[in-house]
């Protein structure tokens, strides 16, 4: 870890992006608070320059007077205020996450803002772990809402799970070639579509590049979801769908973000770490990745690299 | 715009009755000085401009003698100007008559590093009558409260002395008929928790409905919590019914083992439910005593993370971490 001696040198090198782990049932916004504060709270801490000083010319004025050099009272952090508050940062976002969902939340500070700007243009894709529930339909689709519709879900197994998520994934899969914007007949679009997987031509059309289950316990499953574009509410109307396609109902239980194109779990910061040296070394690695994978920044065609 | 307007006129009034005096010396000299020479210059050191209007106190720091004496008290003027109302006040007491009586009286109650605090939090003390505050320190005297706790009261609550005898007075009748406790125990939730005698009334009544009926302790529980915990009076109704809910509905924990460890009931509900859910994972979720593998309730709250994983986990703090990412 690097030891940071002055609050001035802190602070010139806290401009970048850093990834961290986002709570659940806590707002991006609350979550960049408490981060905004943290940094306030840790740079005030430091030792910073020394108190100013004053040049007073004192004596009466028709003989010869005294040049005086007395500290300047005006600039001490008990009068003038603490050093770094709240607005001498900025902090934006680069995807976003829903309020009930949790994990990886990559966030800009300072000049790093500029940052997210280009990573949210260049559209990631990004990997969820979606837990779900069989027996039990709700208005909202997830765990807080009311109770709409209760069925039995003794029927289901492993195998009719897997059937109708794959059934899922290639139809997913074939809807991504006709919202590429390229007329489905053409020579360009087979050349485009030989070459591997599209991202869509507009940044509000979610699409699902792979649905797999990866845990069956009935009543609770969870399912793996690599996708682009989409937002909480599209996951949990996923999950309420699959539940449709087996006979049955399901509801969502959590989302969680696990990925977010090259910026993963191991990457991301937990709530008690949100502090000036953790997040120092958090903004250190992920230059470093940026640095590696250009293409993240700006992507120079509508294929998926990551 | 309005700050700076009665920065200013506060200030000035301050400063001209200063500078009427210095000014009337100088017409005095002026006579003097008549037979001397036409090159001679006048001293007009004493003559300076008007101070300009200020959104903040620190343009006046360096002129003004109080606000320097306040700063060297460590008295942070720049949390009391946020509130400008208060700082017109200030600004109009001079530091010699008025302040340093304040001063004075209050040194025999708080400790000297701890008067910086004391008048950033409260600074409209100093324009309390002194005689005010003797009477109410009278009260607390004679009510039976030893001069260390009432040292401790005036430390630990700053707006206590601002409270009226009377008002007081009907206060700690209320607690006392509330959770029916005797002399010696309401002096002793006075000196624990100062301020929740001054407290948001409201608050406090709707915070004793959620612990009596919504919890569903008894009337003597009740009375124990107070004596031991007076802070969960002051947590948020919400929040606080949100925290008991997951502790006796979730974990199955009785009325009786929170009794035992109230403190609980404050720390905030993330974290119980981060450690619960790990304990849940490992198996070793085991809260009886009667039973082996027991594990205790404050392990839940208490210490930090490492310790709660080597002595209740016996794993690596590691796991804890990437448990945590799981969630």
């Amino acid at each position: 870890m690097v030891q940071i001696r002055n609050a001035a040198v802190a602070y010139k090198s806290l401009n970048g992006l850093i990834c961290v782990y986002k709570p659940s049932c806590v707002s991006v916004q609350h979550v960049q608070h408490i981060i905004v504060t943290n940094l306030c709270r840790d740079l005030n801490a430091l030792p910073d320059r020394p108190l100013e000083k004053r040049v007073e010319i004192v004596g009466a004025t028709n003989a010869p007077m005294q040049v005086k050099l007395v500290p300047n009272y005006a600039d001490d952090p008990l009068v003038a205020g603490p050093r770094y508050i709240h607005t001498d940062f900025r902090c934006s976002w680069a995807t976003h996450l829903g309020l009930f969902s949790s994990g990886v939340l990559l966030l800009g500070i300072n000049d790093g803002t500029k940052l997210t700007y280009l990573l949210n243009t260049g559209r990631p894709t990004r990997a969820f772990k979606v837990h779900g529930q069989l027996g039990k339909a709700t208005d909202t689709y997830f765990w807080n809402g009311r109770t709409m519709e209760r069925a039995t879900f003794g029927h289901v197994t492993r195998a009719k799970m897997d059937k109708v998520v794959a059934h899922i994934q290639a139809a997913h899969q074939k809807t991504m070639y006709e919202l590429s914007g390229l007329h489905m007949d053409s020579q360009t679009t087979y050349d485009l579509a030989s070459e591997g997987l599209l991202r869509p031509a507009n940044s509000k059309l979610p699409v699902i590049y792979g649905i797999k289950c990866v845990h069956f316990d009935p009543p609770n499953f969870t399912l793996e979801i690599q996708s682009v574009n989409e937002y909480d509410k599209y996951l949990w109307t996923l999950v309420h769908d699959l539940g449709v396609q087996l006979k049955t109902v399901a509801h969502c239980t959590g989302v969680q973000c696990i990925r977010q194109g090259k910026f993963d779990l191991r990457l991301a910061l937990l709530r008690k770490h949100w502090q000036m040296e953790h997040l120092l070394n958090n903004m250190d690695e992920c230059r470093q990745i940026l640095e590696e994978n250009e293409h993240l920044l700006k992507p120079k065609s509508a294929q998926l690299s990551v | 715009m309005n700050l700076c307007c009665t920065l200013k006129r506060c200030f000035l009034n301050n400063v001209k009755s200063i500078r009427g005096v210095s000014n009337s010396m100088n017409f005095f000299e002026k006579g003097k000085q008549v037979d001397k020479t036409l090159h001679s210059l006048e001293d007009v050191s004493e003559i300076e401009p008007y101070f300009p209007e200020s959104f903040n106190l620190a343009a006046y720091v360096n002129s003004s003698q109080t606000l320097q004496n306040l700063l060297h008290l460590n008295v942070n003027l720049s949390k009391i100007e946020k509130r400008p109302h208060i700082a017109s006040k200030i600004l109009k007491l001079d530091f010699n008559n008025d302040m340093k009586n304040h001063i004075l009286f209050i040194k025999d109650y708080v400790d000297e590093e701890n008067i910086g605090q004391f008048i950033t939090k409260n600074p409209l003390i100093l324009c309390e009558p002194v005689e005010d505050l003797q009477v109410r320190i009278n009260y607390l005297k004679s009510k039976h409260f030893s001069a260390d706790q009432i040292k401790q009261i005036v430390n630990r609550n700053p707006f206590w002395l601002m409270f009226s005898t009377l008002r007081i007075d009907k206060r700690l009748g209320y607690f006392q008929q509330k959770f029916t406790l005797e002399g010696k125990e309401i002096r002793q939730l006075a000196t624990n928790q100062p301020k929740i005698i001054t407290y948001n009334l409201h608050h406090i009544n709707t915070n004793s409905f959620v612990i009596k009926e919504e919890m569903g302790f008894t009337d003597i529980e009740v009375k124990y919590l107070i004596l031991r915990t007076p802070k969960i009076w002051m947590i948020n109704q919400k929040s606080l019914l949100d925290r008991f809910n997951y502790i006796h509905n979730v974990i199955k924990i009785e009325h009786s083992i929170i009794l035992h460890h109230p403190n609980v009931l404050l720390c905030r509900s993330f974290r119980i439910k981060q450690r619960h859910l790990f304990l849940i994972s490992l198996g070793r979720a085991q809260y009886d005593p009667n039973k082996e593998n027991y594990v205790p309730i404050t392990s839940l709250y208490e210490g930090s993370d490492v310790e709660f994983c080597r002595n209740h986990c016996k794993c690596h703090i590691d796991d804890f971490n990437l448990f945590l990412k799981t969630l």
